[in-house]
Parts: structure tokens; sequence; C-alpha cells
């Protein structure tokens, strides 16, 4: 066999990627009346988007029980989270941003 | 992300705010992180805050009400084959299948290779596999780990690079694992040498070229090592030619391809990328008397190696000394640098930071790290920095600025937290401190990092500064 007709094995480069099993969303709310949601405010920047939705939330949404909370330092894992356990047990539903 | 995840798993209904360009990365993300891609509207970029608001804040509250689709109730499963053997044919058919790419629609259907980083490699046979092996006494199918613990804070942890000694290192975007085998043929795609495996290796160990998963930067070699594997020291260290810089160098870019699983704009959302990873050695031989090598600066000993990763292709700047220039400051005291300094007819040596450090953090915090030639870095020393603590002190002590200028930097405002944070060193609310407070721009002295290395005309080189544990042994790895 010519050596250009020469089969070989060939490995592979590619990292070893663990299959991850895929869960639902949870079910959505049946309906916003009444109902405590967090807006968390990530941390630092994009407050051309953050301010005017943390004041136009509540005046176009008065139906919704709000609740606003500021996380904290970016760059934290305090920074990353959006829920303390606390804020956690009475929220019905959460919108964060912005998320990077 | 896995915080946020965990919310939506608990039951609790969640939307997020994100940019059109990060979508695809978002939806990667979710299922990395093993659920359905989660709720999100795209801000604008471009559009003023209240009218962007306006645009979408009802489809905001939409989505916490429409009810799940049937993708979002039964996501599909994601099931991934690890075979050993990627591919088998002639070499021909070999450079065609590892060159292969696929068009991505988020890159405006640009092709992006799958196993290389666009340019053609040496295709890594079996053969050539077991020989690349023969550079480490470690086994093929040992899992990369991390050598020794590193605690680089918790978020970090969660970005990559750190975790305890022996935990597997997973390299990012995709947190994928290794093992040394997969560093061999990695090696072998690059045009490496068997006698590279254990700085490959080590480089593994700190990330692999993955950084964040937005892309890692350079790699220095301090230590006997460099000089075992003919690593170029002199002009052009940066620059192509010399086997092992450059090809340790590639090596580092296909492992973030590889092993991360970087695609940009699909499982990386960073921006410019980052540019070809380089990899060269600190010289100790030309270091000025009383100096430390950069081994000894992270505690390893004299006769050790080791790789330390710097932040390298954002940023690089440099001294901007035309030709000549530098020459007449610090043999005569003569030209625009001497008329600055105010030294003119003054011979030196005389302090040449001193001509930029009144802007060196004019629009950017944080320490950084120089690439100095050996004939700039003996002239500081005679100026009287007897130790390169010494320039990371002065370097510190010139960084502090005026609250009232500081804030009129730009980070800040996302680290402070929109300046609801405690200032660092006086604990106070930083909106409480007087305008005239001093701030220094770089948090500790020795985020600053001075590297001697390279040769030719006088010219050095900043960038980013580094980090307190980004050195990697080299010995252990062989």
């Amino acid at each position: 066999m010519a050596e250009k007709d020469k089969i070989y094995k060939c490995l592979n480069p590619v990292g070893i990627q663990e299959s991850v099993e895929q869960h639902p969303l949870s079910p959505r709310l049946d309906k916003l009346e009444g109902k405590n949601i967090t807006l968390s405010i990530g941390a630092g920047g994009e407050q051309g988007i953050l301010i005017p939705l943390r004041k136009m939330l509540p005046e176009r949404y008065p139906q919704v029980n709000w609740n606003i909370s500021f996380a904290a330092p970016h760059a934290t894992k305090e920074g990353s989270i959006a829920l303390t356990e606390e804020e956690a047990k009475t929220t019905d539903g959460l919108i964060r941003g912005v998320v990077w | 992300m896995p915080h946020l995840i965990s919310i939506e798993r608990a039951g609790i209904p969640s939307v997020f705010i994100i940019f059109e360009d990060q979508d695809e990365c978002w939806k990667e993300a979710c299922k990395l992180n093993g659920i359905a891609p989660m709720r999100r509207i795209w801000g604008s970029r471009h559009v003023p805050g209240p009218e962007d608001v306006d645009s979408w804040i009802d489809d905001l509250m939409d989505a916490l009400v429409r009810p799940l689709t049937e993708e979002e109730k039964n996501p599909p499963p994601w099931k991934v084959s690890n075979e050993r053997i990627l591919f088998e044919g002639t070499l021909q058919e070999a450079h065609e299948f590892y060159q292969q790419s696929e068009k991505i629609p988020a890159l405006m259907n640009a092709p992006i290779c799958k196993y290389t980083d666009g340019l053609p490699i040496v295709v890594p046979t079996e053969e050539l596999v077991e020989k690349m092996l023969k550079g480490t006494s470690h086994k093929p199918d040992e899992i990369i780990t991390y050598q020794k613990d590193r605690k680089l804070g918790d978020r970090i942890q969660q970005m990559g690079s750190s975790g305890k000694a022996g935990d597997p290192v997973h390299f990012m975007p995709m947190k994928r694992t290794a093992t040394v085998e997969k560093i061999a043929t990695i090696g072998v795609m690059a045009g490496c040498k068997p006698e590279h495996m254990p700085l490959l290796l080590a480089i593994a160990e700190s990330g692999g070229g993955c950084g964040d998963g937005r892309g890692g930067g350079a790699y220095v070699v301090s230590g006997p090592y460099a000089k075992e594997i003919e690593m170029n020291f002199d002009t052009n260290v940066l620059g192509p030619g010399n086997p092992a810089n450059r090809s340790i160098g590639r090596a580092a870019e296909l492992m973030w391809r590889n092993l991360g699983g970087n695609i940009p704009n699909v499982t990386n959302c960073g921006v410019w990328g980052s540019g070809l990873h380089n990899c060269f050695p600190e010289n100790d031989d030309a270091l000025p008397p009383g100096w430390a090598t950069l081994r000894e600066e992270y505690d390893f000993k004299k006769d050790e190696s080791c790789v330390v990763t710097i932040q390298m292709g954002f940023s690089i700047r440099n001294t901007e000394f035309m030709p000549g220039g530098y020459r007449e400051l610090q043999k005569s005291g003569h030209g625009g640098i001497a008329r600055r300094l105010g030294v003119k007819g003054i011979p030196g040596p005389h302090n040449w930071m001193e001509y930029f450090i009144d802007h060196l953090w004019a629009d950017g915090e944080g320490g950084k790290t120089f690439l100095m030639l050996p004939e700039m870095a003996r002239d500081l020393q005679i100026y009287g920095f007897k130790s390169k603590d010494a320039v990371y002190e002065w370097l510190y002590d010139k960084s502090f600025m005026p609250l009232k200028d500081y804030r009129t930097h730009q980070s800040p405002d996302v680290w402070t937290n929109g300046w609801k944070a405690p200032e660092p060193r006086s604990g106070k609310n930083w909106l409480e401190l007087p305008e005239d407070y001093m701030v220094p721009a770089v948090a500790d002295p020795y985020q600053n990092c001075i590297i001697v290395t390279g040769g030719g005309e006088e010219m050095s080189l900043w960038t980013g500064g580094r980090g307190r544990e980004s050195a990697y042994g080299i010995d252990v790895w062989r």
C-alpha cells in the first residue's frame, strides 16, 4: 500500500462534555393581580434601562405587589444573586435585568 | 447563571432582560445548566431608556403569565458522545476533515472551523500523539486537575480558573474537562514538540487559553525551562519564527476552541476575540541586580519554572519613543522627554516612566503589566529602583487621584454598584466622601507587574495587570 493510502486513526481534541439533563421552565403565573414580583436590578450599569423600568412597572402594573431590589457590586458572588433566600420565600415571579 | 436557573427550577417563573446579540449565548448557557431556554426580552443598545422600556414592558410582563410552549415544558435531551478516535482515513482526508468549518448564522454566516484556529494543523494521528506523550510522565487518561488550591473568589469559580487541588479544570465557556492525551493531541495539531508537554499541561491547568470563556491572553515562562525548549528571549519576542514561542501560543488558542468550545456569538459573547495567544519567556539573565524573577514573585524557587498568565490582546500600549528619543533622554537629557521631565541637559538615567505616568490611568483603572526591555529596566535600577517592588509601590503612589476625577471613570460605576458600595480604604459610602478625597487607581501595588524580556529599539509595552494566583508550576507536569 502506498504511503498516501495508509489509513490513520486520528484523535479527538474536543474536551469531555458531560450530558446534562434538561429541565422545563416553571409554570407561569395564572394572573398578575396580587402577585409578589421582584424586579432585581443587576449591579451597576444599564441605568438607562433600569431607572425608567423601575419607575414604569409600578405605574403600569399597580395590581402587582412590587419588590424592587438591587444587587451587590459586579464581579462578586453576591452581585450574581437575584433573590435572597428570604425574598425567594415570598416572590411569585422574578424580573432580572440587565443580564450581561 | 447557575443561581438564576436555580430560581426558575425552584418554581419561580422568571424573565430576563438581555440584548439580541446575546441570545444564542443565552440559549447555550441555559442548555449547559440544564434548563429550557429561559424567557427573556431584548433591550436596545441604542434607543433612549424610557422609549426603549416602553416598547417591551408589556412583553416583559406577558412572559410571566403566557403559558409555556411544548418545548419549554419538554426541552429536548442533550446527549453528548466523547469518542477518543475522531477520524480514520488517509492523511489527505484527515487534513480536510480537521479543517472543516460550519457557517454560523449569528456571525452573518461566516464559517468557523470546528477543530482549528482557521489554519491547517498537523494531523493528530495516534502515532504522533503517542510520541508527544513521551514529553511527560503523566498518564494519557489522567484528567487535568489543579495542582494546588486556586481560590480566586466565588464568582471566578463559576467563571472557570478556580478550584481546590485535585479538582478537574473546567474549560470555559462549555465547562468541558480534558485528559493529558487531549493536551498532547492539541499539541500535535499546533506543531509542538514532546518537550513542550510540561508547559502545555501547565497552560491547560491555567484554563487553557479560555479565560472565562472569552479567551485568555499571553503566557510568560519564567525559569530554566524556557532555555530547555529554546524559546526566543530577544528581539521579536512576540513575533513569529521561533517554534516554541509560536506553537505553544497556538496550542493555547486551539485549547480555547476544542476544550472550551468557543464559537463566537454562540457559546461566547465576547467582542473582539483575543488576538493570537503569545507565549514568551522572561529573560533572567537581563534582570537588573536586586530585581526578582517573575517566579520568585509568585513564591517559586529560582531553579523552578512556572508559567504566568497575563491579560494581553485587548490593550497593548507602548512608550511611543521614536528612534533616538529615549537614548537622547538618558545619554544627555536632550529632546521632548527631557523637557517634560524637567531634566534638560542633565545626563541620565532618568525615570522614563514619568513621561506617561500622568495619563496611565486616564481611561481605566487597575494594575499594569510592563514588558520591559533589559536596557530600560537597567536604567530604572540605576535611577534608584533597587527592586521591582519599589517600582510597583511608586506606580501605586502615582495612581492616586481626587475623587472628583475618579468619579469621571466608567468602570467604577459598575463595581461600586452605582457608588452605593463602601469605599474600600475608608469604609465610608462613596457619596459621603469629599471631592478631594484621594483614590488609588490601583487597588494593590502588586497588581502591577514587570517582565524583563525582548530586545531591540528602546520601547516598552504595557497591558492589563496581573492576578495574585496567575502562576502555574511547569515542573509538576514533567
